[in-house]
Formats: C-alpha cells, structure tokens, sequence
C-alpha cells in the first residue's frame, strides 16, 4: 500500500471519486481510501436475490446528467457509464384508477395533467418553461458552487428584481413549504400529489418550511431522471477509471480509523489496521460529519464547543427508506392502463398518494416512529434496461418513506421485521397490478432503514441525505455555519461529502465544490473552470 | 451617434458605463474580462447566420477600461465571464427592447462564469446593464430591432 501522497481523499462515494479525479488530473498524486470492499458508496449495485438480477440497493435515480459539470469534466461516459433517459420518467396511480404522467415530451405530461385540471396543467406548462430557462443559472449560482448565504442569495434576487420578472422564483420562497408553493400555484389535490411526490423523492419533504426555494429547480429537472444501465454501479466505476487513468489510487477495504494532525494542519491518515499514510498537501473527508469530526480527530485538536455542536446540533433526516428488491417474472400491468395506458410505460410511479394531505400525515406518523400503510414508489429498471435482469425477467425496486427509529422499539425494532413489511409493500404494489401475484417473484429481500446505516455507515440513523434539508441547514448553513465552506479548524482538513451543501442525491455537489476551495487553498489552476 | 457594432460604438458602451458607476460606492476592487459571444441567427442583420461575433470588456475596480470586438484568434485575456446568445437578442437588449436579466432568466442567454459574484454585486451588475441598454443612442444602418419573427 501507498504510504505517501499529495491527498488523501477519505470515502470512495460519487462525491470522493469526482474530487480525487479532479485532483488526479491537476497532477496530483491522490489516494482514495474506501472501508468497504468496492468503490461507490450509494451507488451501490448488488445480486440482493439471484444471480444476474441487478439490484441498486441506495442511488436508483441519476437526476443531474448532463447538468452537473463533472459528467463532462470527468467523461463520465467515455469512462463507460451509459444512461438511458426513459420516455415515461414517472407516474401517480391513484385508488380510483386514474392515474397523471409525467413525459420527457411536456406536451404530453401537460395532456395528462389536462385530464384533471386544465388550469393546472396550463400553470404546470410555464412553470416547466420558465423553470427550464433559469436552471442552468440556478445550478451555477446555488448547486456548483461553494454556498451563498440565503440572506445574500435574498438581497441579489431583490437587487434584480426577480419577483417581478417571474411568478415562481420569489423571496419569500425561503419562508415557505412546497405544500405553499403548490397551493398558490396549482388547484387539483391529485396534480399537488404528485409534484410534492416528486419532491419527496428528491428528499425535498413537503410540509418542511423554506423547501419551497428550491422547488422551481426540482421541476426544472423534473424531465431529467436517468438511470445508469447495467447499474449505478457503473457510474462509480467511470469515475474510478478516470482517477486510475490520470495516476490515482482507489484502496478498498481500508478503514480510516484517525486524522494525523501536525502543529494544526492535517498530514494524513491512520487505518484500522494500523498502517499510516502521509498527505503532503491535504486530506479531505466525504464521510458522516460525526465520523470526520469526533471518531478521526483527536479531541484536542479542534474546539470542545464544535465537538459539542457536531455532536448535538447537527441535523438528520427525519425519515429514512425501506426498500423492497424484486426478481420479478413479468411486468406491472397497472389497472389504471385503462385510463392511462402510459402507466405501464413510467419509470418511477407514485403508488396513491392522491393529496398533499395524505402525505403530510404519513410525515407526522413517522416522525413518531410509526410505520404507514406501504404507499410505496415503484421502479422497474428493466422496462428501460434489459440488462439488469435475465432474459425474460425483470428487476424491480419498491421504495417506502420509513422511519428509522420505531416508536415501538428504535431502530433494533427493524430486525425481523423486513419480511413483513416487505410483503405489505409487495401486497399494495399489487393492488394496483394485480396481476403481480407470489408466482411472479422469483425472490425478493427486504433492505430496511437499519440496513442502510449499517451497509453505509456514513447514512447515519438511516440518513439517505446525510443531513436534513430545511433552511437552516442548506447552503452555507450545512451541516453547521463554522462547517458550511468546506474548510474545518484544521488547516488543510477539508469535507467533500454529502454533510456539505448541495447534500446527498447523485448531484456530485459537496466534491466539485469542495474541489473549489482545494484549489484556491493548494494553488491549483482550475482547468475546469476555464471560460 | 455611434453605428452599432463599431468601435465608436464600443467606446461609447464604456462612457456610459463608467458615467454611470461614477456615481456608485462600493464598487467591487479587482479586474475581471467578460466576454460576449453573439450567435448570428439568421435574423439580425449584423452577424451572419451560422457565425458568431466576439467582443470582450474589461472592468476595472467597476469601471469599464475597454471594450471591443475581437477576431478569431480569440481574446487575448484570461476571462472571467462569459455570455452567450443569439444575435437578435443582444440587438433588443442594446435596442433597450429587451431586459437582459429577463434574457438570463428565460435561458436565451447563457451565462459561465463565478455566478455568486454576479450576485454578490448585483447593484453594480444593474448599473452595467443599464447602460449597455439604455446609455447609448444607437444608430443602426441594416435596419433597427424589433425584426420581424425577433427573439419574443
């Protein structure tokens, strides 16, 4: 093993491979060090019933191709990942059969949306349009970069008068819930459900003040969900070549056990293993802010204040996912075909939550630690990508908003239960496919919330977003304001993962901005940023 | 009154500028090159379709040292910035036909460079804007915007 280099980049996630490819392309001589056995971290690609079925057991859905400048930068796709963009991107189902679709073609989802509300879908159709024209310049003021303060980002969109150019970008979005937003904007329960749906997909939950500032750049990408073929295994594997062909060093199985800290500046790594490896110029973290701040550095070395802020103040989502991955015989065949026969063609369906209410109750059910009725969202990859399943087979993937901590016995609760939950999930998929009977699983396994901190250790409590997304921890407030630019106390010790703004979600955010700070720190010329 | 797209055009584009930010505090220390790139779209009349003019600005501790066109053997400085769009575009913007922040906003100009700056100085953006659109009574010889089918 390497015992000496120029970075040492801790976590071998999406986030870890974009920075140390970054890296490894200025010259430097970058180490990436991963405690488990393969790269990746969420974008995680496993065999979880029988061989030849590929299951993407955390990141399924790839929202920020072509959006976020790594894929370029990176040549993510000369590296070897391929994307499919399906034609139907997402669906609602709802109890009485109906059923709203959502098309890489707005004139097409507008038609749906027409179904239920004219109106709607007129206002849905503008919002599209002009959410379009300014995403590009919302992912390069907010996404790519290292964070503004909301107080600055108010004061700019004053100073250009926004408010009055547009009627959906407005100050006083910072103050709002999306639940707001769609109310001043939209009239039909079931068009509100399935936007705020969407957002809740993306870990925007609906009912939490302030998210609305960030709805008009969800639905600016609404029509952009990609998913990887063979995997979003092999979007970790591109970025991996791409380290390795410009002199990088990936290391599986090495678990980081301590921060070496020298006179204030970090200087390298210990493993738990005990072997030690030196960082001429810096070391960053992509890992849970928790394992950076209080498990790897000595507690002499920063302030007992931020060890207590860390410890105590840093905030986690307040609801994780259960998962359910099928092997699968045959496709869905939704009822609600009758009524919309592109229902069989969507992606990513939203199996009924038909209002913004049903939702929100789900949310206060679980916030206490109670399990809802599985209203779970349904994925079928292979309807897009025959490759991850057999000739004639099909993977599928449920996915139910959890909590981590049952009322009725924390976390530990999950235990055991996975099967039944799992069939309650698989029973409700059913009631709107109903010819999804037990003889067309060939086999399926549960993936809990407990699972999820446990496979991925960084996802503390279940934490798919390592870290809430609320107001007062976005932006340069994420995961606390003396963290929120990437630097820490200790000189040359940086965090480049999903703690960090933008958050969790395959945005490749925390490690190209971070890269941001690195460079100006280490006086690396930003070849990236060429204009 | 200047021709649009001449060196007198350009010149004056910088008086009006620097009249303008003459009456400002606060301006932002530090120099920064912004360059213009305007696509023709075969409906201006002042850049062919399929080719594109290029013109640079400097700015200077907020005010405007130069600005002017230049060829293909590029600009000859390290940019900051860079704005690009279609020709009929920038022709309303200069005409003070159309809002440039509208432009941004609706996509039709596309923006690269350290956005947060361009935040960050947001008043002083306005006042460069302004006088890009509004500080300079124009002359256009091919014919004056809005063209026929233009940009809205």
């Amino acid at each position: 093993m390497k015992s000496i280099c120029d970075v040492i980049i801790i976590g071998a996630g999406h986030n870890g491979l974009t920075l140390g490819a970054y890296l490894a392309r200025s010259g430097l001589d970058v180490v990436v060090l991963e405690r488990r056995h393969e790269e990746g971290g969420g974008l995680c690609t496993e065999e979880l019933t029988r061989p030849g079925f590929l299951h993407n057991v955390h990141a399924n859905y790839h929202t920020f191709v072509d959006m976020a400048p790594p894929v370029a930068d990176l040549e993510v796709r000369r590296n070897g990942a391929e994307y499919i963009r399906p034609e139907v991107q997402m669906a609602s189902i709802f109890d009485d059969g109906t059923a709203l679709t959502v098309h890489t073609d707005l004139d097409k989802t507008c038609t749906s949306m027409a179904r239920f509300s004219e109106a709607d879908a007129e206002t849905f159709r503008r919002l599209h349009t002009e959410a379009h024209g300014f995403v590009d310049l919302l992912l390069g003021t907010l996404m790519y970069q290292p964070p503004m303060s909301i107080k600055e980002l108010t004061r700019a969109l004053a100073a250009f008068g926004v408010e009055d150019r547009t009627e959906f970008l407005s100050v006083k979005l910072r103050r709002e819930t999306i639940n707001e937003f769609l109310d001043q904007h939209f009239t039909h329960p079931k068009i509100k459900a399935h936007l705020a749906f969407h957002g809740a997909v993306c870990g925007y939950t609906n009912d939490v003040a302030g998210l609305a500032i960030g709805f008009p750049l969800l639905v600016g990408k609404i029509d952009n969900w990609q998913l990887c073929v063979g995997g979003s295994h092999r979007l970790a594997h591109a970025l991996w070549r791409d380290l390795a062909h410009h002199g990088g060093t990936m290391i599986s199985d090495a678990e980081v056990a301590h921060i070496s800290i020298e006179d204030g500046r970090a200087v390298g790594v210990r493993l738990a293993t005990g072997e030690e490896i030196t960082a001429r110029m810096a070391v960053a973290s992509t890992v849970a802010i928790e394992q950076t701040m209080l498990d790897f550095v000595d507690a002499g070395e920063i302030p007992p204040e931020l060890r207590t802020r860390v410890a105590e103040k840093v905030v986690h989502k307040d609801w994780s996912l259960f998962s359910v991955h099928a092997a699968m015989t045959e496709l869905p065949e939704y009822s609600a075909a009758e009524f919309d026969p592109d229902v069989n063609r969507a992606w990513v369906i939203n199996l009924g939550y038909a209002s913004t209410d049903e939702l929100d109750d789900d949310w206060r059910l679980i916030r206490k630690g109670g399990l809802p009725d599985p209203r779970p969202n349904a994925a079928v990859n292979s309807l897009y990508d025959p490759t991850d399943a057999p000739e004639g087979c099909y993977t599928g993937l449920l996915r139910q908003f959890a909590p981590f901590d049952l009322d009725d016995g924390g976390a530990g609760r999950w235990e055991g239960m996975g099967r039944w939950y799992g069939q309650r999930c698989l029973d409700a998929w059913r009631r709107f496919a109903p010819n999804l009977t037990a003889d067309k699983f060939i086999d399926w396994a549960p993936f809990t919330p407990l699972d999820i901190s446990r496979k991925l250790v960084n996802m503390v409590n279940g934490d798919w977003m390592m870290g809430e997304i609320s107001l007062d921890n976005m932006l340069d407030q994420r995961p606390l304001p003396e963290l929120g630019q990437y630097r820490t106390p200790i000189d040359r010790l940086y965090l480049a993962g999903s703690t960090q703004h933008p958050h969790g979600f395959i945005t490749f955010g925390p490690g190209y901005n971070a890269l941001q700070v690195i460079a100006d720190d280490l006086d690396i010329e930003p070849w990236w940023r060429e204009i | 009154m200047p021709d649009i797209y001449t060196p007198e055009w350009y010149e004056a584009v910088r008086d009006a500028i620097n009249a303008r930010v003459a009456q400002m505090s606060g301006l932002p220390d530090g120099a920064w090159n912004i360059a213009i790139d305007i696509i023709g779209d075969g409906t201006s009349p002042y850049v062919d379709e399929g080719s594109q003019r290029n013109f640079v600005a400097r700015i200077e501790n907020g005010h405007c040292a130069w600005y002017r066109e230049v060829g293909d053997d590029g600009p000859g400085v390290k940019l900051d910035f860079r704005f690009t769009g279609p020709a009929t575009v920038f022709d309303e913007i200069a005409a003070g036909q159309l809002d440039p922040i509208d432009a941004a906003l609706r996509g039709t100009i596309k923006a690269k460079g350290d956005m947060r700056f361009l935040m960050r100085q947001a008043e002083h953006v306005q006042v460069l804007l302004s006088a890009y659109t509004d500080g300079v009574e124009t002359l256009w010889p091919q014919g004056a915007p809005p063209y026929p089918g233009g940009s809205k």
